[in-house]
C-alpha cells in the first residue's frame, strides 16, 4: 500500500514523539491525583504494559513477517470476524485522533483564548493531511527532524529549572505502600499501550532491529517519563495534582538573570512539533486501518474524508477541557488496554495454539 | 490551455528547423554529389539571406574548382590563408587523386575530418569549423580552425572567497572541460558530449569519475537529459528547470557553481556534473539541503574555524526566515515573553507608528527585497544612488517620520544579512521568499502560525528528493557517518568516507591513519 520504507530508528523516534508529546502534559496530575508523592514510580509500572504490548506485536509480526495486521488477524481467527475487528479498530483510532486533536486544542487554547477551536485544530489536521499523503517516509524523516530538538528542549527546560528544584520533596517514599503507585500507573499505562501502533509500522521497515528498537523506545519514554515527574514532584510538591498542566506550571517558574523567564511559549512551540508528529501517526494508523480493513488498493483518496470525520469526532465527541479530561480518567484505561494489548494478544494465543504462522512466499 | 499553445509552438519550431533543411535532400542520409556547383547551389539555398557565411572559391593547382564555406568571426581567418589557401593555391595536383592525397598528408592542420553527409557538414560549419569542398569527390573537408571572441578565465563574481582557487569558469565549454582535467588528470574523468535545443543546438557535457560515480546515476542524468526536447538552452538554469524532481519547490535541488573546485570536489565524491556550453555555471546532481548550505571555503580553513562559521550560518538561517515572523508574533500576541525593560522600550519607539506590527514588518521586507533586487539591475554608475536611498530614506528619514519603529529596521536589517550568509544565492533567494507566508501565519495565529509555517517547511524539505537522494540527508534520514560533514566539519585526516548514497560503490577517500604527528614523519 505505501511502498515507502522506514529504519527501525525512525519508528522507535516517532513513537517516542507519538506517546510523550501529550503525556508530558497531563499525565503528572492524573498519576498525582492517585499516587501522590509516589508519582515517579508509577511510570515503572505502567511500562510493563509497554514491554509486553511490544513484545506481543514482534511476536506476531515474527510469525507472520510483513504482513499486515488484519492478514495477521485473517489467518487465524478468519475473514468474518476479521471484518468485524476491523470496524472496531476503525472507531477505536477515529476516536483515539478525534480526542488527541481535542487534547491539543485544548492545551493550545490556553495560550490563543479568542481562537476558535476549530481553526487550531483544522490548521493541524490540514498540515497531517499533507504528510500522511506524503507517505510514512515523510512522516519517518519529520519525525527524526524533531527528535532531537523535542528531547534537547525538554532537557534544556529542566537544566533551566534546577535552581528551583526541591529534591527533599520526594520524601517520604511509599508512604502507604505500593497501592497509591500501582493506581497511578493505571493512566500511564494507556500511553504505553500506544506502542500498538508499531504493528502497522513494522510492515514498512527496512531492517530487522524492530524488537531492539521498539524496547529501547520503551525504555527511553519510561525515563523521559520519571524525569519530568520528579521535575514535576520537586517544584510542586503535592499541589500537582491540582494543576492541569504541571510540567508548563514548572517551566513559569524558570528565570534566569532576570532576562531568561516566562519560556512557555517556547514549550508550546516545541510541544506542538510533538503533537503534530503525534496527531499524524494516529491520522495515517487510522487511514491505514480503513483501508487494510476495506482492502483498498490506495489509501490517498481516503486522506481527506477521514480527516473531516476526525474533525467531527473532535467536536462532538469531546465538547470540552472537562469532558476530555474525564474520558482519559474513566473510559481509556479500560479501552486503549483491551484494543492494544488484549486483542494481539489473543490473537497471539491463537497463532501459536493453532500454531499458524506464515513465512515470505518466494514468487 | 497554456500547455496547448507550447505545444503548437513547439511543434511549429521543429517545422521551422525542418523547413531549412528540407530545400533540396530532406533526410539526415543526405550526401555530398561529386560536381562541385550542385553542393554549392545546396549551400547556397541554406544559407540564403546570411550574410555571415562567406564562400571563397579557389582553383587548386589553377585547376580543380573548389569552395572554402566558413562564418565570418567563427573561423580562425590568418590560419586558414597561411595554412590551407597558401598550399593549395601552389600545390602542383592535377588530378582528384593527387589533390586528396595532397590534403591528407601535407595540410598543417590538427584535426582533419572528412565529411560526407549534408548535416555533418552544416554542423561543421555552424561550430566555426571552415569546410573544403572540393569539385570531382563527395567528401567535404572539416579544417579545425574554429577561433572566436571569448572572455578571459576570470574570478568567479557570485562565489568569492578568501582562501582558495581564484579561477571561475568561461561561457566557453571546452575552456571549462579543460578547467575541470586540468585539476584531476586520472583517465576515469569521463566527458559525455550531447547536444541539446532544436535551433541552438548547445553543446552539454555530462562528467562523472567512473568507479565513483553510481552507474543508475549516470543512466538516470542521460535519461533526463535525453528527455529534453527544446527550441533552445541559454543557460543551466533552462536543463536544471527542466530535470529536476520537484518542479514547483522553492528551493534548488541541483547544485549551481561557476567555480571548478566545487565541482571536482563533487566529482570525488561520486556526484555528476552538468555543463552547458554559452554559460560559466555547471550544474551538479545530486544535491542535499545541506551541501547547498556549505561553501568551498570550509574545505581550506582550519576544520575548527569551518564548524563553528557553519554553526553560525545554521544559526543565522534560521534568522533569516523567521525573524520577521517572530517579532510580529510577539508583538502582536505574546508580549509576556519579552522581558518588561525591552518590552517597554521597543513600545516606546512604536508609539509614533500608525501601522500595526504585521504591516510594518511586510512594508519593510518587500522594501528590503525591492532594493537587493534594484542593486542588482542597476547599471553600476548610479548604483551608489541606491545605497544612500536605501540608507538615509528608508532606514534613517522613515524612522524619524514616524513610519516605521527603529527595531523593525534593526529586525529587517539584520535578516537582510542573514539570508545573504547563505553560501548558495538560490537557496538564500527560496528562503527570502518563504520569509513572506510565515510573517503571514505570525500576524494571522501568532506563534501557533510560525509554528504551522516551520513543520510546513520541514515537512515539504522531507518531501523532496533529489534524483533519488533525500534532500534532508544525512540528517533524515540519518546516516551517522556522514554527520562529520555536516553538523561540524572533520578535519580532512578524519573524512575518510565518501557520501553513502553517492559514493557508495568506492567508499573510501584516504588511507587510513594520515593525522599528523610528529612521531610519524621522517619514516
Amino acid at each position: 500500500m505505501d511502498k515507502g520504507r522506514i529504519s527501525s530508528m525512525q519508528m522507535g523516534m516517532m513513537m517516542y514523539l507519538t506517546i510523550i508529546a501529550t503525556a508530558i502534559l497531563t499525565v503528572p496530575s492524573i498519576t498525582a491525583k492517585y499516587a501522590q508523592k509516589d508519582l515517579w514510580l508509577s511510570p515503572i509500572w505502567a511500562s510493563i504494559i509497554g514491554f509486553f504490548t511490544v513484545i506481543i506485536v514482534i511476536q506476531l509480526s515474527k510469525r507472520f513477517p510483513r504482513q499486515t495486521f488484519f492478514q495477521i488477524c485473517e489467518h487465524t481467527i478468519g475473514t468474518l470476524a476479521t471484518k468485524l475487528l476491523g470496524f472496531l479498530y476503525f472507531t477505536f483510532f477515529l476516536i483515539a485522533s478525534g480526542q488527541i486533536t481535542r487534547t491539543y486544542a485544548e492545551f493550545i487554547k490556553v495560550f490563543f483564548i479568542k481562537t476558535p477551536v476549530s481553526v487550531i485544530m483544522i490548521s493541524m489536521l490540514l498540515l497531517s493531511a499533507f504528510t500522511v499523503i506524503a507517505g510514512i517516509e515523510v512522516i519517518g524523516r519529520v519525525a527524526q527532524f524533531f527528535f532531537p530538538i523535542f528531547i534537547f528542549s525538554v532537557f534544556i527546560i529542566i537544566f533551566l529549572l534546577l535552581p528551583q528544584l526541591e529534591p527533599s520533596n520526594i520524601f517520604p517514599i511509599l508512604e502507604n505502600g505500593l497501592l497509591p503507585s500501582l493506581k497511578g500507573a493505571i493512566i500511564p499505562q494507556v500511553w504505553f499501550g500506544e506502542l500498538f501502533l508499531i504493528v502497522f509500522l513494522l510492515p514498512s521497515l527496512s531492517d530487522s532491529k524492530g524488537m531492539k528498537w521498539g524496547i529501547f523506545t520503551v525504555l527511553l519514554i519510561l525515563v523521559t517519563f520519571i524525569i519530568t515527574n520528579i521535575t514535576v514532584l520537586f517544584i510542586l510538591n503535592q499541589n500537582t495534582e491540582f494543576y492541569i498542566y504541571p510540567f508548563l506550571s514548572a517551566t513559569q517558574l524558570v528565570n534566569l538573570g532576570d532576562f531568561i523567564e516566562s519560556i512557555e511559549p517556547i514549550i508550546i512551540a516545541i510541544w506542538i512539533l510533538g503533537t503534530f508528529i503525534k496527531i499524524t501517526v494516529f491520522y495515517y494508523v487510522t487511514i491505514l486501518t480503513t483501508a487494510q480493513w476495506l482492502k483498498l488498493s490506495d489509501y490517498k483518496p481516503i486522506v481527506w474524508p477521514i480527516g473531516i470525520l476526525i474533525v467531527e469526532v473532535s467536536v462532538w465527541g469531546v465538547p470540552n477541557l472537562m469532558v476530555n479530561n474525564h474520558i482519559d480518567i474513566t473510559v481509556f484505561p479500560l479501552l486503549f488496554p483491551i484494543m492494544q494489548t488484549f486483542i494481539p494478544l489473543f490473537i497471539l494465543g491463537v497463532a501459536m495454539i493453532r500454531k499458524k504462522s506464515k513465512t515470505l512466499e518466494v514468487h | 490551455m497554456v500547455r496547448r499553445v507550447k505545444n503548437l509552438l513547439k511543434t511549429k519550431h521543429i517545422n521551422l528547423s525542418h523547413s531549412a533543411t528540407q530545400k533540396k535532400p530532406s533526410d539526415k542520409q543526405a550526401t555530398l554529389t561529386y560536381t562541385i556547383n550542385e553542393n554549392i547551389e545546396y549551400f547556397r539555398s541554406i544559407y540564403a539571406n546570411c550574410s555571415d557565411v562567406v564562400f571563397r572559391p579557389i582553383l587548386i593547382g589553377g585547376v580543380i574548382q573548389a569552395y572554402l564555406l566558413y562564418i565570418d568571426g567563427l573561423a580562425n581567418v590568418e590560419e586558414a590563408d597561411e595554412q590551407i589557401l597558401n598550399p593549395l593555391m601552389n600545390s602542383s595536383a592535377k588530378n582528384t587523386n593527387e589533390m586528396m592525397n595532397m590534403l591528407e598528408n601535407k595540410i598543417p592542420v590538427t584535426n582533419l575530418r572528412k565529411l560526407s553527409t549534408l548535416p555533418e557538414c552544416i554542423d561543421s560549419i555552424s561550430t566555426g569549423n571552415p569546410l573544403l569542398l572540393c569539385d570531382g569527390i563527395n567528401i567535404g573537408y572539416s579544417l579545425c580552425l574554429a577561433k572566436w571572441e571569448k572572455r578571459a578565465i576570470g574570478e568567479p563574481t557570485a562565489e568569492v572567497g578568501i582562501k582558495g582557487p581564484r579561477e571561475g569558469f568561461t561561457e566557453t565549454i571546452n575552456v571549462s572541460t579543460s578547467q575541470l582535467r586540468r585539476i584531476i588528470k586520472s583517465p576515469s574523468l569521463k566527458m559525455e558530449e550531447l547536444f541539446i535545443g532544436q535551433l541552438t543546438k548547445t553543446k552539454v557535457v555530462i562528467s562523472y569519475i567512473e568507479g565513483i560515480a553510481n552507474h543508475n546515476l549516470i543512466e538516470e542524468v542521460h535519461n533526463r537529459l535525453e528527455r529534453i526536447k527544446i527550441d533552445g538552452i541559454l543557460d543551466s538554469g533552462y536543463i536544471e528547470e527542466l530535470i529536476e524532481d520537484h518542479p514547483y519547490s522553492p528551493f534548488p535541488q541541483i547544485l549551481s557553481t561557476e567555480r571548478p573546485d566545487v565541482v571536482c570536489s563533487n566529482l570525488l565524491e561520486g556526484r555528476v556534473a552538468i555543463l552547458v556550453d554559452g554559460t560559466p555555471f555547471v550544474i551538479i546532481a545530486p544535491t542535499t539541503f545541506f551541501s547547498l548550505l556549505q561553501s568551498h571555503e570550509d574545505y581550506y580553513q582550519r576544520f575548527p574555524i569551518s564548524s563553528a562559521v557553519r554553526w553560525l550560518r545554521y544559526l543565522f538561517l534560521i534568522i533569516s526566515v523567521l525573524l520577521p515572523s517572530l517579532y510580529v508574533a510577539i508583538l502582536t500576541f505574546h508580549h509576556e515573553m519579552v522581558p518588561t525593560a525591552l518590552l517597554l522600550s521597543v513600545a516606546a519607539s512604536r508609539e509614533a507608528v500608525p501601522f500595526p506590527a504585521l504591516v510594518e514588518a511586510l512594508m519593510m521586507e518587500v522594501t528590503f527585497e525591492a532594493l537587493r533586487e534594484a542593486g542588482i539591475r542597476l547599471p553600476k554608475q548610479v548604483g551608489a544612488a541606491v545605497s544612500i536611498v536605501g540608507a538615509l530614506v528608508i532606514g534613517q528619514a522613515a524612522v524619524q517620520a514616524g513610519l516605521v519603529s527603529a527595531p523593525m529596521v534593526i529586525v529587517v536589517a539584520i535578516t537582510g544579512i542573514a539570508s545573504f550568509m547563505i553560501p548558495r544565492y538560490a537557496m538564500g533567494i527560496g528562503f527570502r521568499i518563504l520569509r513572506f507566508p510565515i510573517i503571514f501565519l505570525a500576524g494571522a495565529l501568532g506563534l501557533l502560525g510560525v509554528m504551522m509555517g516551520i513543520i510546513a517547511i520541514i515537512v515539504h524539505l522531507s518531501t523532496i528528493r533529489s534524483f533519488g537522494v533525500p534532500y534532508l540527508s544525512p540528517l533524515a534520514p540519518l546516516k551517522g557517518s556522514e554527520l562529520k560533514d555536516t553538523l561540524i566539519r572533520a578535519p580532512w585526516w578524519k573524512l575518510k568516507t565518501r557520501p553513502h548514497l553517492t559514493g557508495e560503490y568506492n567508499k573510501n577517500r584516504q588511507s587510513p591513519g594520515l593525522k599528523p604527528d610528529p612521531s610519524k614523519g621522517g619514516e
